[in-house]
């Protein structure tokens, strides 16, 4: 049984938009998180923290999205940073290599004290 | 009531009576109704011996005008009676007209007196019949009452045959468009027939057309290395699908070759096209980059480059082969992305030992301009064998549900004891054979030993390769694995 993707978006009010994923990103809601992501890029937070807590399920489709959501926030001279990633999802972030290029910390409060530090 | 007598076929009385333009208009209307020769039907029957009970008159029908017949589509009191010639007098002469015929007395009407009907053993005395008219003027025959005895009706009882015809029509009408229906249904129904008939056509051409491409992607048989032995398998989920998982193993030179083996994502067309430029890309950079992580940024440019390949990328593993000094080959290996590779080291004892090759921050291949690629370079010696996969192998779910995983595979390969390539091949089939639900999606396999040489052997005498290759459903597979399996 899959569970449904839920997107929620807070702090959406400067450049830095904080975007909590839950339920599962595969071949059916990667598109709606890559379109919700885009979107928020293009009305002017280039900066994206995605709090993955309560993701229960990633395949490589939602590594598609996260991949085109990072194109899209650079091409914005934007970043995209993950919080609280789930221990089967680092584990694909490495093999992939893509830890490498997506900075990620163990909460949304230390992805944004990170922000900030690196804003100033 | 006694029979009518019919009119033998193509006998004196059997005429056409006419073949104007009007008749032949006449004809197709007939027609259209597809009236003629069915059998008999409560409507029609109904009017008939509602005409005969309202006029009080023995015989009453409906008929309809052949073009050499007066074919009764109902007859009340004449059994048996189905059709009779186009004499003219009676029925015959009152298709001829736009109102109600009506004969009080045939013996003195000069045309009447003549029909077979009167003259017959009927001896129709009264004849009154009102053409059915369609909608845009043709008659198609009537409703006719008769009696064997002279009688007068009034202008009201006309007007009512009249609209007995008119009923007579509008129960063609509807029994018409019933007919229009059902066409329209079995058109319809054979339609989807022939739609399905054709899609099962193309769906057979399509994986006719997929198991092509399958072969086209995949390199015929691998090269003979000397020293090495060499083997693959490939085995894809379904025969329809074109899967992205892809390996070669070619020469760069008298004394180096390379290898490659990876997994576009996705699948389909478009996974076969990367899977396409992928292998291209790769054998032409490898002959102008001699270090292996050169050749994945060569091809992860190409792959950004091409905006056709949309947001593809793809796991590789690239590596090139030179004889080492002394013995066995000297391997680099650069890794994007891709799962580790294994390393077996198997001593005389008989014990194995399994090394996981991950060279750390290899980076999906396609996905981003600035990616990198690790590199990583090992001794393969003799009794060593080094075994390359894509994940459809270490996600492939156990009986319990779970993944074999990394862990899972080095179990498997810490138990073997052959260091042969050929072998790990067979095993490594024979493994995903036995699986429950099998492989669950594309896997590709590449191994590759030396073999170990005996005090008087002379080294790189040995060299063979062998290709397991089976772009079909998993039962095929399966059958493969067993049949090699010891």
């Amino acid at each position: 049984m899959s569970n449904d993707l839920s997107l929620t978006t807070a702090h959406a009010d400067g450049p830095t938009a904080v975007v909590t994923i839950g339920g599962d990103i595969d071949i059916e809601t990667a598109p709606a998180l890559r379109n919700h992501g885009l979107e928020l890029i293009a009305r002017g937070h280039p900066h994206l923290i995605l709090d993955l807590t309560h993701v229960t399920f990633c395949d490589s489709s939602g590594l598609n999205a996260l991949i085109g959501i990072l194109r899209c926030a650079m091409a914005a001279n934007g970043s995209l940073t993950l919080a609280a990633v789930p221990a089967r999802m680092v584990r694909m972030l490495d093999l992939t290599g893509i830890s490498t290029a997506l900075p990620s910390y163990p909460s949304t409060d230390a992805a944004m004290d990170a922000r900030v530090a690196d804003a100033s | 009531m006694p029979n009518v007598p019919e009119a033998s076929p193509g006998g004196p009385q059997r005429r056409i009576l006419t073949s104007s333009d009007a008749e032949l208009a006449r004809m197709e209307a007939v027609r259209r109704y597809d009236i003629l020769d069915t059998p008999p039907d409560g409507a029609f029957d109904r009017v008939a011996a509602i005409a005969a009970r309202l006029f009080d008159v023995p015989v009453a029908s409906v008929t309809i005008v052949d073009t050499d017949r007066i074919w009764f589509k109902a007859a009340h009191g004449l059994d048996g009676v189905t059709e009779i010639g186009r004499d003219p007098g009676l029925c015959g002469s009152a298709i001829l007209r736009d109102d109600t015929l009506v004969i009080p007395d045939t013996l003195l009407d000069e045309v009447a007196s003549g029909n077979p009907l009167v003259t017959g053993p009927l001896g129709v005395r009264f004849y009154a019949a009102a053409p059915i008219t369609t909608s845009d003027g043709h008659r198609l025959g009537t409703v006719n009452i008769l009696d064997t005895k002279p009688r007068l009706i009034t202008e009201a009882d006309t007007e009512t045959l009249a609209d007995l015809a008119a009923m007579v029509l509008d129960a063609m009408e509807l029994r018409l468009s019933g007919l229009r229906l059902l066409r329209e249904e079995q058109e319809r129904r054979k339609e989807q027939e022939e739609a399905r008939e054709r899609a099962e056509r193309d769906r057979e051409s399509i994986t006719a057309f997929a198991s092509t491409l399958q072969r086209t992607l995949l390199p015929p048989a691998l090269p003979v290395v000397p020293g090495l032995e060499l083997a693959c398998h490939y085995q894809t989920d379904s025969p329809r699908d074109v899967g992205g998982d892809f390996y070669d193993v070619f020469p760069l030179g008298p004394d180096r070759w390379a290898f490659f083996l990876g997994d576009v994502c996705g699948k389909g067309a478009e996974a076969a096209a990367v899977t396409s430029l992928t292998r291209y890309t790769l054998r032409e950079a490898a002959q102008h980059h001699s270090q292996p992580a050169d050749v994945l940024n060569a091809l992860n440019s190409a792959l950004l480059l091409d905006p056709s390949m949309g947001s593809r990328y793809c796991t590789c593993v690239f590596g090139t082969l030179e004889p080492a000094p002394g013995a066995g080959f000297t391997v680099t290996v650069a890794m994007g992305g891709h799962p580790p590779l294994f390393h077996l080291r198997h001593d005389d004892a008989g014990g194995v030992s399994v090394e996981e090759v991950r060279p750390k921050g290899g980076m999906l291949v396609g996905a981003l301009e600035w990616a990198r690629f690790a590199s990583h370079t090992l001794h393969l010696a003799p009794g060593q064998s080094l075994l390359l996969y894509t994940d459809g192998l270490t996600e492939a779910r156990l009986a319990e549900g779970t993944m074999l995983g990394e862990d899972g595979l080095t179990a498997f390969l810490t138990a073997r004891d052959s260091p042969d390539a050929a072998r790990l091949i067979e095993d490594t089939v024979s493994l995903i054979a036995g699986l429950p639900s099998g492989a669950g999606d594309d896997i590709a396999l590449l191994a590759m030993s030396v073999p170990r040489q005996t005090a008087d052997e002379q080294p790189a005498t040995a060299s063979t390769a062998h290709t397991l290759s089976t772009p079909a459903p998993f039962d095929d597979a399966a059958r493969v694995g067993q049949e090699h399996s010891p």
